[in-house]
């Protein structure tokens, strides 16, 4: 199967060679910053645990669509800068085959991020509250998102002319997206705040955490958040497979 | 008998009694099933009794837990949002000598030193009616535990630091 082979010759320079385990070294050296800094802290309370677990799956998923955007702008634009593209291109693998191929890397590059942050979320969330369901929102909404901009990756390293450029760019929609994590929530109650998180599927994923996570709703309680982030998918998809298939050999 | 006997006895007499004002008095205690050094996640029940001792009855009773913290330094009147969903009871009238009972759940959020009281009002009462206090300490409990995040923070970044050397 050649999407099978670009899905796991992306996934080998990701997660085999050495310069791909740094990023993952990277990875688990904030998520270790993240622990120690809240060991350290004699003053959070009971409550502060749900809000450390929520604080956690917001992070991972900020550092997981950081990953898929540079790898979906990289895989495209990045090859196309060093010649690798044109040969792929030439074969008879479908542009949808390749592309879904390409998203196989992310994809596992995104389990081995989830991975990887289990055993910390174990270890903050000590007391259990809600820990079960703050993996559950983050398998359920983190992944459309993270997937998603991975796609947008693809999608503006496929229309656009550099690698760089398309990073600039995606760096600066992931921000915004991600204001949410930095924004407190009387800026996001105001008529715009609540606009803007009505349609920005990163705000959905951590409105959903914050719901499961912190005040113990059910995951059916989240249908919208959980439409919102699978529009989020579907658009992002749909851009990056016409950006790819106006690519000219 | 000394003075102060009499002062210490006087004490533990008033604070027997249930307390009283207008035509309402009210009965606070803890339940018997509350954990007897209660720590932070543990969950406490306080059972008050709000009598009716007027010759009328009382009108739009209505009844709510409050709680503050004593601790030397930081004394405050605590948000009881994240610590019980059960905040008030009402009823519509209490007739002489009829009761009102209530179950007032906690969630023991913060360690601290504590002292719960429940007060009542009614439509046309000009005074509240307060319960006794009932004073419990909670005890720390960490809340991240270091034994379970530093082993994880240490071991993890090491493993992918060993598996780049082998890779190398």
């Amino acid at each position: 199967m050649p999407i099978l082979l670009i899905a796991g010759k992306e996934t080998g320079e990701l997660l085999l060679s050495v310069r791909g385990l740094a990023w993952l070294l990277v990875l688990s050296v904030v998520l270790s910053g993240f622990g120690f800094l809240l060991v350290s802290d004699t003053e959070l309370s009971l409550l502060d645990n749900a809000q450390v677990v929520y604080d956690m799956a917001g992070i991972i998923t900020a550092l997981g669509c950081l990953l898929a955007l540079i790898v979906g702008v990289d895989t495209i634009a990045g090859e196309r800068e060093r010649g690798s593209l044109v040969p792929l291109l030439l074969t008879t693998v479908s542009r949808d085959g390749i592309l879904l191929g390409k998203l196989g890397g992310v994809a596992v590059a995104w389990v081995v991020i989830y991975a990887l942050a289990a055993p910390y979320l174990w270890a903050v969330g000590s007391t259990g509250q809600n820990l079960a369901d703050g993996l559950l929102g983050l398998a359920l909404l983190g992944t459309p998102v993270v997937l998603g901009f991975g796609f947008l990756g693809m999608g503006l390293g496929a229309c656009l002319g550099t690698a760089r450029t398309g990073l600039l760019i995606g760096l600066i929609v992931l921000v915004l997206a991600a204001s949410p994590l930095l924004l407190g929530p009387s800026l996001r109650q105001s008529a715009v705040g609540r606009a803007f998180d009505a349609i920005n599927p990163f705000s959905a994923a951590v409105n959903a955490y914050d719901a499961m996570i912190i005040d113990s709703l059910p995951i059916a309680a989240q249908v919208v958040n959980l439409a919102v982030t699978a529009a989020w998918f579907a658009l992002a998809l749909w851009f990056a497979r016409a950006s790819f298939h106006r690519i000219a050999r | 008998m000394r003075p102060w006997h009499i002062a210490v006895i006087l004490t533990l007499i008033l604070e027997a009694m249930p307390a009283c004002a207008g035509d309402l008095s009210i009965e606070l205690a803890p339940d018997a099933k509350n954990p007897p050094a209660p720590q932070m996640g543990d969950n406490l029940s306080f059972h008050s009794i709000i009598r009716s001792n007027g010759p009328t009855a009382v009108d739009g009773v209505i009844a709510w837990l409050s709680l503050v913290q004593i601790d030397p330094g930081r004394e405050q009147p605590v948000d009881l949002e994240d610590w019980s969903a059960h905040k008030a009871v009402t009823a519509a009238a209490l007739h002489t000598g009829e009761t009102l009972e209530a179950d007032w759940p906690l969630r023991l959020i913060q360690a601290g030193t504590y002292r719960v009281v429940v007060s009542a009002a009614s439509r046309d009462g000009a005074t509240l009616a307060t319960s006794p206090f009932a004073d419990f300490i909670v005890r720390e409990k960490p809340v991240v535990e270091s034994r379970r995040v530093l082993p994880v923070a240490f071991t993890i970044p090491v493993l992918i630091g060993m598996a780049m050397l082998w890779r190398r």
